[in-house]
């Protein structure tokens, strides 16, 4: 790959590598053997965990949180409390049994009772 | 960890350091926790040689990767931002370079490393590569994971960019 012509350069950096490996510090075999590490937790994640850790508290919260609402048949009004009892019970009952309290509505034509 | 991979490591150690040297711009503290953090996440298998690869050459890539998160980390905490929160902890940044870098006394050396800066990062990237750590322009594409035709055009336009760079007159220009 380098050609005759790049002797130059060739020698200029040769010679730069033979000063830079008097001046590489001295191999050292114990970094190699240092006990297995688990990488540590990039700080990036931390906000990112920060704001999953709020939210399951917050969601834990609401969830958990004591509700007062009442019973339906507490809420509703005394308005519609009345006592048990046969239906139009205040009506005076008619002379015929068949006529309908509400037949006197109905036209001349087809109230049979109308006199 | 596996003893041939140990071997391995140990064979390639002083190329590493170069390449993280490179990759930090030269600077030999940041180079020196780059190839720490490379190691480490070796050790606790953050890193793992899959074989798609050759070991050098995916070593390499992991380097290379790792000098990239410590660049953006280093970035960032020269952020106002940053700076805010580090002032905060009590965590300032050192700006003292350290004692390693005092060593950089080598002219040449620093004159090549200077030309480099001024190349574009992928042409520096493929001419250390190929120059100083001897690899084909396909092993060179493989670190920087882009195509043969990318890795090609940025050598050819490298070297001719580096010599111009490294001529006296041109270093006396720019005061180099």
């Amino acid at each position: 790959m380098k050609l005759e012509s790049d002797d130059d350069l060739l020698e200029i950096f040769s010679h730069a590598r033979r000063r830079d490996q008097k001046d590489a510090p001295a191999w050292r075999p114990e970094l190699l053997e240092r006990p297995l590490q688990r990488p540590a937790t990039p700080l990036r994640w931390i906000p990112a965990a920060l704001v999953a850790a709020s939210v399951i508290v917050v969601a834990v919260f609401f969830t958990h949180a004591p509700t007062h609402e009442p019973r339906l048949s507490e809420a509703l009004p005394p308005l519609f409390e009345s006592q048990p009892g046969e239906l139009f019970a205040s009506m005076e009952p008619s002379l015929m049994s068949l006529e309908s309290p509400s037949d006197f509505l109905l036209p001349d034509s087809l109230n049979p009772y109308n006199p | 960890m596996e003893r041939a991979i140990a071997d391995q490591l140990e064979a390639l150690h002083p190329d590493a350091f170069g390449w993280a040297l490179h990759c930090c711009a030269g600077e030999h503290g940041r180079a020196e926790d780059v190839l720490q953090n490379s190691y480490l996440k070796l050790a606790q298998q953050r890193a793992q040689h899959d074989g798609r690869s050759s070991f050098k050459t995916w070593w390499f890539g992991v380097i290379r990767f790792t000098a990239h998160e410590e660049f953006r980390r280093l970035r960032y905490r020269e952020s106002l931002l940053g700076k805010l929160l580090l002032q905060l902890t009590g965590d300032a940044h050192d700006p003292q370079p350290s004692p390693a870098r005092k060593m950089e006394l080598d002219e040449r050396r620093a004159e090549l490393r200077r030309c480099l800066a001024q190349l574009p990062a992928r042409q520096a990237e493929v001419l250390h590569l190929v120059f100083y750590q001897d690899l084909t322009l396909n092993e060179a594409a493989e670190v920087m994971r882009v195509s043969i035709g990318s890795v090609r055009q940025h050598y050819e336009r490298g070297k001719a960019r580096l010599r111009m760079l490294l001529q006296p007159e041109h270093l006396h220009e720019t005061g180099v």
